[in-house]
């Protein structure tokens, strides 16, 4: 459970706490499809990227954005967050199960910074600037959030 | 490649009844997990959510993508109706307002409007383009209370 951020105690340049997902694996990719409804071949069908000479299929963006969501929501209350935007810079293959050295590539790590505090609407908020890659430094998405603080 | 007299059309509505089964299901994919049991109290558990200061289950930060790939006929077709190019398609931004909480029982409906199309030439290209098309959603409650406005940037590469 996460404990009500102090406007006080939040300063520009602190940083949110590191979130690193489990290595994705295609049933990620298929829980994520049925889950949200996108199931465009892109994401599960190895025979139809094969088609687009590509090795396997990748991951969905909005799995991603998904999953960085949830580092948001572990640090701040799902209540307070106001908003929340990405932009997609890169592509995510999931792990091969037979290599294990695939796993960091599939491996998604969460980083933030909070970059500004200000009121709007009555309340105290934050915002923080947001970046998603890979352990081997690939980066998916940046972005940033807003939340209200107590 | 878009078609760039798109520009204001609004798409008809789709809605979408919210469901705890749903909002657990989702839950579970964006955290990769397995069970109920393994994800935050408040996405699955009415009375952890309520002692948790919110009105009753809420869904992830994500969820409202349901609402138009479950409860409409999906984007594809929207895309091919404004010339998208889905060989060519990338998402390039999403971005959510959060308003109001979404429980369990809402009937969501969502409304998308084409809002922006323009191109950019490509870096160390001259003469070749992307195109981006910029879509906006409001998503209103059965009380038509406006919860989430969504804007969604595709590009054709």
């Amino acid at each position: 459970m996460t404990k009500a951020l102090k406007y006080e105690r939040i300063n520009v340049g602190d940083a949110m706490p590191t979130f690193t997902s489990d290595p994705i694996t295609r049933t990620h990719l298929v829980r994520y499809a049925g889950a949200s409804g996108d199931f465009n071949p892109l994401h599960h069908d190895e025979t139809f990227v094969r088609m687009f000479g590509m090795p396997r299929v990748i991951a969905h963006g909005m799995f991603v954005m998904g999953i960085v969501g949830q580092a948001v929501t572990d640090w701040v209350d799902d209540k307070n967050l106001r908003k929340f935007g990405v932009r997609f810079s890169g592509m995510t293959e999931p792990m091969d199960l037979d290599d294990p050295n695939s796993r960091d590539r599939a491996t998604i790590v969460v980083t933030g910074t909070v970059v500004e505090k200000f009121e709007a609407d009555g309340e105290k908020r934050m915002r923080c600037d947001i970046q998603a890659a890979d352990k081997l430094g690939g980066v998916k998405l940046t972005g940033s959030f807003v939340a209200a603080l107590s | 490649m878009a078609d760039k007299t798109k520009v204001g059309k609004v798409f008809p509505p789709y809605t979408f009844e919210v469901e705890k089964g749903k909002i657990a299901e989702f839950a579970m994919a964006v955290s990769q997990k397995e069970s109920k049991s393994q994800v935050k109290p408040i996405y699955v558990d009415s009375a952890a959510a309520k002692a948790a200061g919110y009105g009753d289950i809420v869904p992830t930060s994500t969820f409202n993508i349901c609402f138009l790939l479950w409860g409409g006929g999906g984007l594809i077709p929207m895309l091919q109706e404004v010339g998208i190019d889905l060989v060519r398609l990338l998402h390039g931004e999403e971005e959510y307002e959060y308003l109001l909480p979404i429980h369990p029982g809402d009937v969501m409906t969502g409304v998308t409007r084409v809002v922006e199309m323009y191109d950019k030439e490509k870096k160390g290209k001259p003469g070749k383009f992307m195109e981006f098309t910029v879509l906006e959603a409001e998503i209103r409650n059965q009380r038509g209370e406006l919860a989430i406005r969504a804007r969604t940037t595709l590009v054709e590469r």
